[in-house]
């Protein structure tokens, strides 16, 4: 038995800007076992609509005291619905799930790119290679209130973009990226966001040669391979076919994915 | 409630198409992977059987994505048969099930009448499989399913030239789109079926008011889970009352008293589906409500309640 379906405890929930939550589960199991990456399913209400659970990417754990925190966006009825549990209530959760990021051994400079509420995993990710790797976290979003904060991240270097130019760079992460790489190559790019966003970090890391690392986002019905609900086109490079975000993924190096819906099988 | 009944332990065991089943409860195909991905959760061998995915004779890669979209108490899919095929499935995935511990059913489909021959003859070359779940009833494709599903005699076409390449048993799952449900059932009991599932899932669409575009990319998928509900358990009911062969019920099972309910109608097993994407331990939790439902009502066999509803009613 590797799952647990547990009720875990809501320990903290609070608003950190506009449709955006940043949540505290308590779940020890999980806290223990998951890595940068994974996410976990959660069943947002208790009857029959919304029916399916929905995938929310771990964005940091906290071992000691076993609790496992997610920041997430409200975007429809099911994420509506869980903005309003209240700490004490309990959440019906299950993970963690799928293929998490894998660490690279080689080189010390490490770039986290991160696009709204994709900046999530990346946070989990840097907190793990911080004490070895030298991390420089990238992330964007509309304005400042669409910003994870320092004090939730606990990541030292971390730079922001926004679109309004509210707060740090003025403009899109894609743009701090490049303004970033004209003083900094990194050994490793790690992205999460948006497709378009990820598009343009796949050019970016191609033209440098730079590896690259994914983290897909797809509606899933099962989370767990069963259901072939979310599945997407994998790159011929990589053998063609479909991969599951949720088993095969969500983390997948960028040569795995068919970017081009032009390259069918 | 006596005393005694906390000492009786109720029989839960059933027999689909000369299948023996410890308990009524199976997973309905395409909702299961290939036995493999809940077995993190709990242990096939709980099952009463284990029914996999569909399989035809190629490979098949299925529909493009979207593939799923949520509607009210449901969900709609157009997966499209993405599967290995038959050699496959066989050198890869019935080995694994050996030690299952349970019966192996598996779902079998096609374009063509020889298609459905052929990945039958292969299966029973297979020591692993001890049924077959004719699939005429798939809406996401263009080709075959649903078209040998929705008129009698093609059902009964299907199943008969199966049965000559098989001696395994033949369970026809049926499609609710049809006028009428126990035509198509009569159709298939007379070719040589020996259970009918019922129901596959139900065609549907939903559209984007945003984007002005159908949610899926297939436009068109198959509707499933609680809203699907009250379909299936009437045309189990009507289905189970002019047939001999076994009824297997399915259609947005998620607790014991769904369960209990398409028993009630006529089901001897139930398959679950959509409900154990929700809640992964649904099967086994399922199982435990009926033996507890049956316990509390002093019912000695499951067996005893199978239709129990409409002969209740007969009786006035």
């Amino acid at each position: 038995m590797k799952y647990h379906v547990p009720q875990a405890l809501v320990a903290g929930h609070e608003q950190t800007g506009g449709g955006l939550f940043f949540l505290v589960l308590h779940a020890p199991e999980i806290a223990q076992a998951a890595v940068p990456g994974q996410f976990l399913h959660i069943r947002c209400g208790k009857g029959d609509d919304p029916l399916l659970r929905r995938p929310i990417s771990i964005c940091r754990v906290d071992k000691g005291k076993g609790n496992v925190m997610l920041w997430y966006q409200v975007v429809g009825k099911g994420t509506s619905l869980m903005s309003q549990v209240r700490q004490g209530d309990c959440l019906d959760i299950v993970g963690p799930l799928g293929r998490g990021f894998e660490p690279v051994a080689a080189g010390k400079t490490v770039f986290l790119v991160g696009g709204g509420v994709g900046s999530a995993p990346l946070v989990f990710l840097g907190n793990e290679l911080a004490p070895e790797k030298e991390v420089v976290a990238l992330f964007g979003g509309a304005s400042e209130g669409m910003l994870l904060h320092p004090c939730l991240t606990r990541l030292e270097n971390c730079e922001y973009a926004t679109d309004d130019g509210s707060f740090g760079y003025s403009g899109t992460v894609i743009g701090l990226l490049e303004e970033q790489m004209k003083s900094k190559t990194p050994d490793m790019i790690y992205a999460c966001g948006p497709q378009g966003m990820l598009r343009e970090v796949v050019r970016i890391a191609e033209e440098k040669s730079i590896p690259l690392q994914v983290s897909l986002e797809a509606r899933m019905a099962c989370g767990v391979g069963a259901c072939l609900g979310c599945s997407f086109l994998r790159s011929k490079k990589s053998g063609g076919g479909w991969a599951r975000v949720c088993q095969d993924g969500p983390v997948f190096w960028d040569w795995e994915v068919a970017w081009d819906d032009g390259e069918q099988q | 409630m006596t005393a005694n009944n906390s000492e009786m332990v109720p029989l839960l065991g059933v027999e689909i198409a000369g299948i023996r089943m410890k308990n009524p409860v199976m997973t309905a195909s395409g909702t299961f992977g290939f036995g493999e991905a809940y077995t993190d959760f709990f242990e096939l061998s709980e099952l009463g059987a284990v029914v996999i995915k569909g399989v035809t004779p190629e490979p098949r890669k299925g529909n493009p994505p979207p593939r799923l979209a949520e509607t009210s108490a449901g969900m709609l899919n157009s997966i499209g048969l993405e599967n290995p095929g038959v050699e496959k499935v066989l050198e890869e995935y019935l080995p694994s099930l050996e030690q299952a511990g349970t019966p192996v059913i598996v779902n079998i489909a096609g374009s063509t009448v020889e298609d459905y021959c052929l990945v039958a003859e292969r299966l029973s070359a297979s020591e692993v499989v001890k049924g077959l779940e004719v699939n005429i009833s798939c809406p996401n494709v263009k080709a075959g399913g649903i078209a040998f599903g929705s008129k009698p005699e093609m059902a009964a076409q299907v199943i008969r030239a199966v049965k000559k390449h098989t001696s395994l048993p033949l369970i026809a799952k049926l499609s609710p789109n049809v006028t009428d449900i126990t035509e198509m059932a009569l159709a298939v009991e007379e070719a040589g079926a020996s259970a009918v599932s019922l129901i596959n899932t139900l065609l549907g669409m939903a559209i984007d008011v945003r984007t002005r575009k159908p949610k899926l990319k297939n436009v068109m998928g198959g509707l499933s889970g609680p809203a699907v509900r009250p379909v299936a358990v009437r045309m189990v009911w009507q289905v189970s009352q002019v047939l001999k062969v076994p009824v297997i019920g399915m259609g947005g099972i998620a607790t014991a008293e769904d369960a209990l309910e398409f028993i009630l109608a006529g089901a001897t097993a139930v398959a679950v589906g959509t409900g154990q994407f929700v809640n992964p331990r649904c099967c086994p939790e399922i199982i435990a409500g009926i033996k507890a439902y049956c316990e509390e009502n002093e019912v000695s066999a499951v067996a005893e309640l199978v239709g129990a509803a409409w002969k209740e009613e007969a009786r006035g």
